[in-house]
């Protein structure tokens, strides 16, 4: 496609703004408004806003086990 | 030079005076006499309890009246019991008692009064007008639902925690945060305070005020009890801290009472928990709530992708079987369409000209009629017209009698015109005679 789409980087967005984008999304799909040629593009762009939403929730084994570490002291 | 004593005037020993003051102070009147005081400087030794019981000026809070006070451990044993089992408090300073007391006088240690009974139903009363007070005076300064109205991030995991190191409830508190099997990612920070004692809210202000200072770095604070199974929530009910709470620009938890118990905290803060495991269940419900929230949007666009794939492939299959017959099913189609265009113009063209032509006809036809009626009218005008010129003629005023005179063939209207001798005709309806002018 002409036109590539632009997507803010997920690292520069806050948790609240990356899930309404996700929402947004999710929506236009619905709509079925969604170009085939832009579905791509469109499932990219989710899937990086949904694990970078996970990854700012959640925390892997190692990083727990260091915050407790540091607890304990 | 001073007079000395004079050895006959009776003297007596310390010891002396000291009883001799005991026996007048241990009379009916200041014995058992029920008495309201302030606690202070409450301690406990050997099973004894001792403290100081105050009076201080209700509003400037100067101190009017001071006295020693002791329970024996054989009744302190019980009456502490009884006292938190009425009124949720431990027998601790600063509470407002009704005690009944004996003055008794020791010959070394001075007067104290003896408490044999407390009356609870004091306490509690002096603890909920307290308690009614600080809530009344920060209704009226309008902040009390401050806190309250306080919206949480959509996903509080940065928490500035307000307890005593070590404490039974923190350890619950953090230990329960980080065992979440969601794996959320806390951070937290202990901030610390005294929480039981006369220092209780001035630390848990400053402790507030350390968290203010970086207050974009944390997504709520939780203020817990230190531990110690012991109810002494008297040193929470306070105004200034509860109008700190109150104010505070992040939303508070607080877990600091028992489930019968309530202090003035409870009130003002955004959330009350009953134990410090609570406040950290509602963080983790909080962020296992957007973690389904996150599944579910996964799995629905997933399964949009999926259906619009499916949906597209099944488009092209059906247009893969349509390809080979769809060029003849197109032609065949437009020349039926032709076919049928064809006979609807003839249709037309029929359902259009037949009451055109009878149209004409019936013009046709009117016209013709049209043209005998004025001709017939023109020809009525004209013999009207035939016979007023008939009656208008010469010849019809000639047959009336009169005549027509003319010389040289002009009609003469005028005698003296006419020259005597001259020759004149005169014209009748039959006729003519001819003669001379005399």
């Amino acid at each position: 496609m002409a036109n590539e789409l632009q997507f803010k980087s997920v690292k520069e967005m806050t948790y609240t703004e990356a899930v309404s984008e996700l929402e947004s999304i999710l929506q236009m799909m619905q709509g079925d408004k969604c170009d085939i040629d832009r579905l791509t593009d469109f499932t990219r762009r989710a899937t990086e806003l949904l694990s970078e939403c996970r990854s700012r929730l959640t925390t892997t084994d190692e990083q727990l086990r260091s915050i407790l570490a540091q607890l304990e002291k | 030079m001073k007079k000395p004593l004079a050895m006959n005037e009776q003297t007596l020993t310390l010891l002396q005076l000291n009883q001799r003051i005991a026996a007048l102070m241990t009379v009916p009147d200041t014995q058992n006499v029920w008495v309201t005081a302030e606690l202070s400087d409450v301690s406990v030794r050997g099973g004894h309890c001792y403290m100081e019981l105050l009076q201080k000026h209700p509003d400037t809070g100067a101190t009017l009246a001071k006295a020693r006070g002791v329970i024996w451990a054989n009744i302190y044993s019980r009456l502490a019991v009884e006292f938190l089992n009425a009124t949720g408090q431990r027998f601790t300073s600063g509470l407002k008692v009704m005690v009944r007391a004996s003055a008794s006088m020791h010959p070394i240690y001075g007067m104290s009064l003896v408490i044999t009974a407390v009356n609870p139903e004091y306490t509690m009363g002096d603890l909920l007008r307290l308690r009614r007070e600080i809530l009344e005076r920060l209704q009226r300064e309008g902040i009390i639902e401050m806190n309250r109205q306080l919206d949480w991030c959509e996903v509080p995991l940065r928490i500035a925690v307000v307890s005593a190191r070590g404490a039974a409830g923190y350890g619950d508190f953090i230990n329960q945060l980080y065992s979440n099997s969601s794996h959320l990612n806390f951070k937290t920070q202990l901030f610390e305070a005294v929480m039981q004692g006369d220092r209780t809210p001035s630390t848990i202000i400053s402790a507030l005020n350390q968290i203010a200072m970086q207050q974009d770095e944390w997504d709520g604070v939780v203020i817990i009890r230190g531990g110690g199974a012991t109810s002494d929530l008297v040193a929470f009910e306070n105004y200034e801290l509860a109008a700190n709470i109150a104010q505070f620009p992040l939303p508070v938890i607080v877990g600091i009472g028992h489930e019968r118990d309530i202090t003035v905290l409870d009130y003002v803060a955004n959330m009350r928990v009953k134990t410090p495991t609570a406040a950290a269940e509602w963080l983790i419900n909080r962020g296992d709530i957007a973690l389904e929230h996150l599944r579910s949007m996964g799995a629905s666009i997933l399964q949009l992708v999926s259906d619009r794939i499916a949906g597209n492939k099944e488009q092209l299959s059906r247009y893969e079987v349509l390809l080979p017959t769809a060029p003849i099913t197109a032609v065949e189609r437009e020349s039926a369409r032709l076919r049928s265009d064809m006979l609807s113009l003839a249709q037309i063209g029929a359902r259009r000209i037949t009451p055109e032509l009878a149209r004409l006809d019936h013009i046709a036809g009117s016209i013709a009629s049209a043209t005998g009626v004025v001709l017939h009218r023109r020809n009525d005008q004209l013999n009207s017209m035939q016979a007023m010129l008939n009656a208008l003629s010469p010849e019809a005023t000639l047959r009336r009698g009169y005549s027509i005179t003319r010389v040289n063939g002009k009609a003469v209207t005028d005698a003296s015109h006419v020259p005597t001798g001259t020759k004149i005709e005169t014209t009748l309806a039959n006729g003519t005679i001819t003669s001379v002018k005399q």
